[in-house]
């Protein structure tokens, strides 16, 4: 086994060595862990302030009957009961698990494909492509719905006017207020919205594999097909399972664009489980029941995230 | 160990979005807490406010929703500046809320226990939403018997109105309105349907379906829409609903949604039968924000979401003449739904800022120089007899006589009726809910269940 060597100055000047990152000074492993500690203390504490004691006063409100100007009642688990009896939460779970299932593959997919071209350009048209489809992610959600509000617009919108100018459709469509159609639109335009973050990071990851690894099995005689399943894939798994992960909490948060499109409808086709606990907390002023939906959410997310920890091999590169 | 890395990873991402969704609530765990919060912030700040002489020294705040100029912050500063030439120790900052997002803000506040001394709005979130959770400050002491009879002189549904359940005031009131249709009137003309409308502006259902024909029959592809895209605007279909055939959206005394009347049942299914047959169109997309866009660029023939405020605000806008018409009725005698404006001050448990809040509002509302101008920058109608006709003699005279005339159609003041936020869901839902194959009954038997639970939880 190759032994190395490092040599690193302690406070007081004294030499000490390791081997294969083996400390043998544990007084200079503490102090440097203490270190550690105090570099992330200040962040340590905004995040047990805003994110750890938030969270488990979520929980422990989910088991109160929580409103605004009633007294706190301890009620069990009688919300969670609720929930799971309660149409408009199944609707909403549905909705959501639809969006995901959908939106999630469709983003990372489109998102690879996308990348494996333009990694390949030059440094200038790299950077306009991802300035291109970068730019809904920094556009305002509002700005976005907006305009894609007129476009979906039943009697002035532009998608009604192109199909009916060239004859597919007879009668203008309320894509948003028909039921039919209103999901697929809210998966659309989070598609659209959705794909800035993983086509960059999908750009970086592309162009950080090595590249005599692919010329060598190009010489062993790969086609592109092998190349990329066998040596780019691999390579970029920590990424793929990053944009999975994240992408799949994104969308089950999907909030903004319910609020300002459909407010859930029409007859509930595109509730969301981010939507129904906004319009519980906030309309309604039904904390607990929001909050026990929270935790709902929050388990599913977890699971689906471990799930895909697993099915990616936590994202190692072989 | 990479394992558990991970799966710690992924619990660490859950559990921030845990976090989001207990965000709203971090504040405070339980009401008493929220309370003993905004006391012990209220005995912080008090040390800072005290009173001194005549006059009251304090720093307050006030929110206000676009209500007319009350949401241009250059109007309420001159506002401002004026209250303080008589009371120069009071400090007015102002917040300025949106319909969007602004309960949400005020929601936010309540439970971080930051709310702001005033807030300028109608009773339905003054009186029945907040002041019957108990966030409001009584303010019977506004409320004297020169001031109730002022006002009762006008309409006692605004006093009605502006006082809780448990017999409080938390509504101190300054203008109101009555909501009507519009008509594009130059289309009307082209299709000779003017003659429907009597001069006050008041139709029978049957005049009115008389119209919608003549104006297809004249090539007009969209009369009106039946919005049901959300809640905004939706007084605007409430009072078709309820007006077609005399029907009431709750009971007198306000304890009981009555939607599901033979009457309302009536008119809905008059308008679904009017949809079917293409004399009237029905968008579960559109809110009344995008009606009126449509009405404004000369797509459809008529709005249901008009009032004073809004010809102000559209009157640059709009190529045709837009005239205001009451909502049809079976007997040609319209029951218009009300807008009640006015203020409320949040019980912080400071005396001091409240007595400052009082006196802010009593410049706004009740200072004869002061409160005419006050309801002018409304847009609307003074809710005190003794202020009269507040437009004569300004450029806006004409225009606001129009509006003038349909105060005297004023309906039952029914947003105050408890389980009034699900309630308001529940209908646009019932809309949608017609319009896309449910039946009628089924349809408001689902809604009448689901508003009278609310208000019975409510009400508990």
């Amino acid at each position: 086994m190759a032994s190395k060597t490092k040599a690193a100055a302690a406070k007081g000047g004294e030499v000490l060595t390791y081997n294969q990152g083996t400390f043998r000074n544990s007084a200079l492993v503490r102090q440097q862990t203490l270190a550690a500690y105090l570099f992330m203390l200040p962040a340590l504490f905004f995040f047990v302030l805003f994110v750890v004691v938030p969270m488990v006063m979520c929980l422990v409100t989910s088991f109160f009957d929580y409103r605004m100007g009633k007294p706190l009642t301890f009620v069990g688990l009688a919300q969670y009961v609720k929930m799971f009896q309660d149409p408009t939460f199944l609707k909403a779970l549905q909705n959501t698990f639809i969006l995901v299932i959908v939106a999630v593959p469709a983003v990372t997919a489109f998102s690879l494909w996308v990348s494996s071209v333009v990694y390949q350009f030059s440094a200038f048209k790299r950077s306009f492509f991802r300035c291109i489809f970068y730019l809904p992610v920094v556009t305002g959600t509002v700005a976005v719905a907006v305009v894609w509000k007129w476009m979906f617009n039943k009697y002035t919108g532009l998608i009604n006017y192109v199909l009916g100018a060239t004859g597919i459709i007879h009668e203008n469509i309320s894509w948003l207020g028909d039921a039919r159609f209103a999901l697929g639109c809210i998966i659309l335009i989070l598609f659209t919205t959705s794909i800035g973050q993983p086509i960059v990071l999908y750009i970086a990851a592309l162009g950080n594999v090595d590249p005599s690894l692919i010329d060598a099995a190009e010489v062993d005689g790969a086609n592109n097909f092998q190349v990329f399943w066998q040596i780019k894939w691999p390579q970029i798994m920590p990424t793929t399972l990053y944009i999975l992960v994240i992408t799949t909490i994104n969308t089950f948060q999907c909030y903004a664009l319910i609020q300002l499109l459909t407010s859930g409808g029409p007859n509930h086709a595109t509730d969301t489980i981010m939507y129904y606990i906004y319009y519980q907390a906030f309309k309604l002023n039904d904390y607990g029941y929001g909050d026990a939906m929270g935790v709902v959410l929050a388990i599913i997310i977890a699971v689906l995230s471990a799930i895909q920890f697993k099915v990616t091999g936590s994202g190692a590169t072989d | 160990m990479k394992k558990q890395l991970s799966l710690l990873l992924a619990a660490g991402m859950a559990a921030s979005l845990l976090a989001g969704c207990g965000g709203g609530t971090s504040s405070t765990a339980t009401d008493s807490s929220s309370a003993s919060t905004a006391t012990s912030t209220a005995e912080a700040t008090a040390e800072s406010t005290t009173a001194s002489g005549d006059g009251l020294t304090a720093d307050i705040t006030m929110w206000t929703y676009p209500i007319g100029k009350f949401g241009d912050a250059e109007t309420v500063n001159s506002i401002i500046s004026k209250f303080q030439e008589t009371n120069p120790g009071i400090n007015v900052t102002v917040e300025y809320l949106d319909y969007t997002n602004g309960d949400d803000q005020v929601t936010a506040a309540i439970e971080a226990g930051t709310t702001p001394d005033i807030v300028m709005e109608g009773p339905e979130r003054l009186v029945s939403n907040w002041g019957a959770k108990g966030k409001m400050l009584d303010l019977s002491d506004l409320w004297t018997e020169e001031a109730t009879a002022d006002i009762a002189g006008v309409s006692q549904s605004v006093v009605n109105a502006c006082k809780g359940a448990d017999g409080n005031y938390y509504e101190y009131p300054l203008c109101m309105t009555t909501h009507t249709m519009a008509i594009n009137k130059d289309l009307f003309e082209a299709a000779d349907a003017l003659q429907y409308i009597n001069e006050d502006g008041t139709w029978t259902t049957e005049n009115f379906q008389k119209a919608l024909q003549a104006l297809k029959d004249s090539g007009v592809d969209t009369t009106m829409i039946v919005y049901c895209g959300g809640q905004g605007g939706d007084q605007g279909t409430r009072a078709l609903v309820n007006n077609l055939y005399s029907g009431q959206f709750t009971n007198p005394d306000h304890t009981a949604y009555t939607t599901d009347s033979d009457a309302n049942k009536k008119a809905l299914q008059q308008l679904l039968d009017w949809s079917n047959e293409g004399l009237i169109s029905y968008d579960a997309a559109a809110q009344a924000s995008d009606e009126l866009q449509l009405f404004a660029n000369g797509t459809i023939a008529m709005t249901l979401c008009w009032n004073a405020s809004n010809q102000a605000q559209y009157a640059s806008s709009v190529t045709f003449t837009p005239m205001a018409v009451a909502f049809p009725s079976d007997d040609g005698v319209p029951e218009l739904c009300g807008g009640i404006w006015g203020f409320g001050i949040f019980n912080n448990g400071d005396d001091n800022k409240a007595a400052a809040a009082k006196e802010f509002i009593k410049f706004l509302c009740d200072d004869e120089t002061q409160g005419p101008e006050s309801v002018r920058l409304t847009g609307f109608f003074p809710v005190r007899a003794s202020f009269g006709d507040v437009y004569t003699g300004t450029e806006d005279e004409a225009r606001m006589a129009e509006f003038a005339g349909f105060m005297q159609f004023l309906g039952d003041y029914y947003p105050v009726t408890a389980g009034w936020a699900e309630q308001r869901t529940a209908w646009w839902n019932m809309l949608q809910q017609i319009f896309t194959g449910t039946s009628v009954d089924d349809a408001v038997a689902t809604y009448t269940e689901t508003s009278n639970a609310a208000l019975a939880s409510a009400s508990a």
